[in-house]
């Protein structure tokens, strides 16, 4: 029994997949009826079927493919020529613009660069270009300041009292 | 197991490539904030007398405006240096081997002009006050304080 058993349990897995053809059908359908070991066997391989099909089967239902569909959509519209508005409308459903998440952060960033550009733009008290020196002053001495314009130098000169210490 | 949307994964990914554009935006909007802009000012120290009848070479591209300025025989450039200043950083340094001392604060800059606030002080008392507008190219002297046999005269210039 035992070695007729394990000459048919490759005909149970060509019997199960439902490849048998009618001879060797009718020989595992035989063993089967008075063998309680490959008839066991049979069972517990259409049990581990089961439990993969309702698991696939499960997964399947619950998927939706939301955007495998709608690029789909989109190339069917592009074969069938649709308008630019269609086009734009159909790019920004599947753009990250359209999830919520990336509004905050963009926002965010809008916000800062509003906060940013007045203090990088900000207009700095300007004085015209040719103005050096804005202002001088000296408590202990008279100063003096001299523009040499075509050599672009400019001096500000410090009058010291004579009864100031030469040293310095 | 739970599966994942592969629509759910790439709208994933693209949010992650999406949010480093906006980090280095972020990041290029805030460098001036956090790192102001340095600029280079160049401070040499000239010691002019009547002692002799000495240029300084390296004080070549200033001998003629010197000559035409002032009227001193010998100009000895005593100190050459590079000032990497930071907005409203004040860098201070003795003069010339005494006890006066000049400190020098970037207080603004715009396109290619740096305001620059020079302090000159002796004994601990300011003897000069200016602001000036300084663009490259262009030199600010600052002179008269007495020092030996001359006065010491200070050579601003900026690079960018």
């Amino acid at each position: 029994m035992v070695s007729r058993c394990s000459s048919i349990s490759k005909l149970l897995e060509k019997y199960f997949d439902r490849e048998a053809t009618g001879e060797e059908k009718s020989l595992v359908e035989r063993h089967l009826s008075d063998c309680p070991s490959c008839q066991k066997t049979l069972l517990a391989m259409e049990g581990v079927s089961d439990v993969l099909k309702t698991t696939v089967d499960k997964a399947l239902n619950e998927e939706t493919f939301p955007w495998v569909w709608e690029k789909i959509e989109r190339g069917i519209r592009l074969e069938r020529g649709i308008s630019w508005w269609e086009s734009f409308l159909s790019w920004l459903r599947l753009s990250p613009l359209s999830q919520k998440k990336i509004w905050v952060p963009l926002v965010a960033v809008t916000m800062l660069f509003l906060f940013i550009m007045p203090i990088l733009f900000k207009k700095t008290p300007s004085l015209p270009a040719s103005i050096v020196v804005e202002y001088v002053e000296s408590q202990t001495s008279n100063v003096m300041v001299y523009e040499l314009e075509k050599a672009k130098v400019t001096v500000i000169w410090l009058f010291e009292d004579p009864e100031t210490k030469s040293s310095t | 197991m739970a599966l994942r949307r592969p629509g759910n994964e790439i709208l994933h990914l693209i949010r992650g490539r999406t949010s480093i554009p906006i980090l280095i935006l972020t990041l290029i909007l805030c460098t001036p904030l956090i790192c102001p802009a340095q600029v280079q000012v160049r401070l040499r120290v000239i010691q002019a007398s009547n002692v002799g009848a000495n240029v300084d070479p390296s004080l070549r591209d200033l001998h003629k405006e010197l000559g035409s300025l002032f009227n001193f025989t010998s100009y000895r450039l005593v100190r050459d240096q590079m000032l990497s200043l930071s907005p409203n950083q004040p860098a201070a340094l003795p003069v010339h081997e005494g006890r006066s001392s000049i400190e020098i604060t970037q207080v603004g800059s715009q396109r290619n002009i740096v305001e620059l606030k020079v302090r000159i002080k002796r004994d601990g008392t300011d003897i000069l006050n200016t602001q000036v507008r300084l663009s490259p190219g262009r030199t600010v002297l600052i002179g008269g304080p007495k020092h030996g046999e001359g006065v010491v005269i200070l050579g601003l210039s900026v690079n960018f």
